[in-house]
């Protein structure tokens, strides 16, 4: 890849959010699970906002999810997105870890963006979807979802 | 309890703004500037009478930079307020707090902003740190498309429709039509353009985002027992009251993480501001509500208790509904971060709005909802 080459926007991880990141290039899901008032935490964070106990652990979740709201995007976006819209993006409540709520596009089967016809592709308040992982233009893994 | 002084209270003494445009030819901190003198002037002050200036933490001169390029040969009060649009009555409120408590007599407020000619901000941070690495790789770019995933759920929730958000945008643009400041003076827009327009991010269309414009505008405040002196060129308005809200777990633009979902840090704004100011809905005879996209409208006249929760589409086709937007707003004046709309507002209690509402006493001005803002009461009597 060349200078010129059209990229997406990078993660760039901290300390706190370093694990979420290490879990993810080994392709599994984790969020933050307070170990004393057993409180889910999203996005991470240092310590509990409830009780401040420190250090929550992170915990594997399947990825299972409900739709809860949802974007399909149209131009103008960024350069390395151009030929790839219209793309969905969801927003998901996780099965295993309730109130947690994540951002992520909505691919195939297999992994890859899914690019639409303009509609949603059947999504709706919701509805069931399962974790896929996508890799993007740089390379980057992403965690996705894919219609249950 | 606020405590009130009636010798403190914070008059807007004079207002300016340069004409709007797609390429202003000059940078932000030379359009300031000139946004600064002309509100100076207005007011019948100089760069000498300034004691204190705030600004947007997004505005790229600072404080320092700017007192250097207009002369201004000493601040006693600086300091800049954060989050995008959410910025404009908290920064306001930053500057009328030092004057009441005395500190200064003095103040002024600008936003300058190249956020035309100077290219969309969006499309050139690569790197995503901080809560943007949890949005930005998955697409989450656009401010539009942050709150597109809210609007959505508003729109389930109380039953909003697209054609309820045109009404916004025609309304908004009917002002501007009248406003010869205005970017969308010469442009009509009805529901079947506005129905027909290319979608951004879905459910938002074209016509309900705000406009990209170069701007530049500055009020001066200053402390009623001085600007009793003035030889200003327009009558004063007084500031009655304002508040900052965030709400809980807040996050600017993607604000659903948090165990209240869809709710907005401006419904946390209201209460306080209603019991600062000690006014009612019913006092207020016009407001400006940030508009960066049309479904903000709605919203504000229900979590301001205009009308009951889940009304505001209701309440903006009925007969109570005040004129909102005078100026013609983000959507159709200009967009520079809502300073255009706290311009409007003194303007509407002075008596030189383009679109003048009669006998005006009391106005409301709003910041950008959706990050943590602020709201402000502009009124034409003091305490
Ligand atoms: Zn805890």
């Amino acid at each position: 890849m060349n200078a010129a080459t059209p990229l997406p926007p990078k993660p760039v991880a901290d300390r706190d959010t370093q694990p979420f990141w290490d879990a993810v290039a080994e392709r599994r899901l984790v969020v933050q699970r307070c170990s004393k008032c057993g409180r889910w935490i999203w996005q991470p964070r240092p310590l509990c906002p409830t009780c401040h106990a420190a250090d929550p652990v992170w915990t594997d979740v399947s990825g299972d999810a409900r739709v809860v709201s949802w974007t399909v995007l149209h131009p103008p976006v960024l350069t390395v997105w151009h030929d790839k819209l219209p793309f969905v993006i969801l927003l998901v409540e996780l099965d295993d870890a309730p109130g947690v709520r994540m951002i992520g596009q909505l691919v195939d089967a297999a992994g890859d963006l899914l690019q639409t016809d303009g509609t949603a592709q059947g999504i709706d308040f919701g509805a069931g979807v399962s974790l896929r992982w996508r890799v993007d233009e740089a390379g980057q893994t992403l965690p996705a979802w894919t219609v249950s | 309890m606020t405590i009130r002084n009636k010798n403190r209270q914070p008059v807007v003494a004079g207002v300016h703004g340069l004409p709007y445009s797609k390429d202003i030819g000059m940078t932000e901190r030379h359009s300031g500037a000139l946004a600064i003198l002309g509100a100076l002037d207005d007011a019948g002050l100089t760069v000498n009478d300034v004691e204190g200036l705030t600004r947007y933490v997004w505005q790229p001169t600072t404080e320092m930079e700017m007192a250097r390029v207009t002369g201004i040969p000493n601040l006693k009060w600086f300091g800049a307020q954060d989050y995008g649009g959410g910025a404009g009555p908290p920064t306001v409120a930053l500057a009328c707090a030092a004057i009441e408590l005395g500190l200064i007599d003095v103040a002024v407020v600008w936003r300058s902003r190249n956020r035309s000619s100077g290219g969309r901000p969006w499309a050139g941070q690569m790197l995503a740190e901080g809560q943007d690495q949890f949005e930005r790789p998955f697409g989450i770019v656009r401010p539009a498309d942050g709150i597109a995933l809210i609007v959505r759920l508003w729109m389930k929730q109380f039953g909003w429709t697209r054609e309820d958000f045109g009404q916004v945008a025609i309304t908004v643009r009917g002002h501007a039509n009248r406003n010869p400041m205005a970017m969308m003076r010469a442009k009509t827009l009805d529901m079947e353009q506005y129905l027909a327009s290319r979608m951004i991010a879905e459910p938002l269309c074209l016509f309900d985002n705000c406009l990209e414009t170069d701007g530049a505008l500055a009020i001066v405040l200053v402390a009623a027992e001085r600007a009793r002196d003035l030889n200003a060129k327009h009558p004063p308005a007084y500031v009655t009251g304002y508040a900052l809200g965030s709400g809980p777990e807040v996050y600017a633009m993607t604000n659903y993480y948090g165990e209240r979902l869809g709710d907005s840090p401006n419904a946390y704004v209201a209460p306080e501001l209603w019991k600062n100011t000690g006014l009612k809905p019913e006092d207020i005879d016009v407001v400006q509500i940030y508009d960066a996209f049309t479904p903000q409208v709605p919203l504000f006249f229900q979590e301001f208790g205009f009308c009951g929760e889940g009304e505001g589409a209701q309440y903006l086709k009925s007969d109570e509904c005040i004129p909102y937007n005078t100026s013609g707003g983000g959507l159709s004046e200009a967009y520079v971060h809502g300073f255009n709309l706290i311009v409007e507002g003194a303007r509407q209690v002075r008596g030189d709005s383009p679109s003048q509402v009669e006998d005006v006493k009391h106005t409301v001005v709003t910041g950008g909802n959706v990050v943590p803002t602020g709201a402000l009461v502009l009124s034409k009597e003091p305490w």
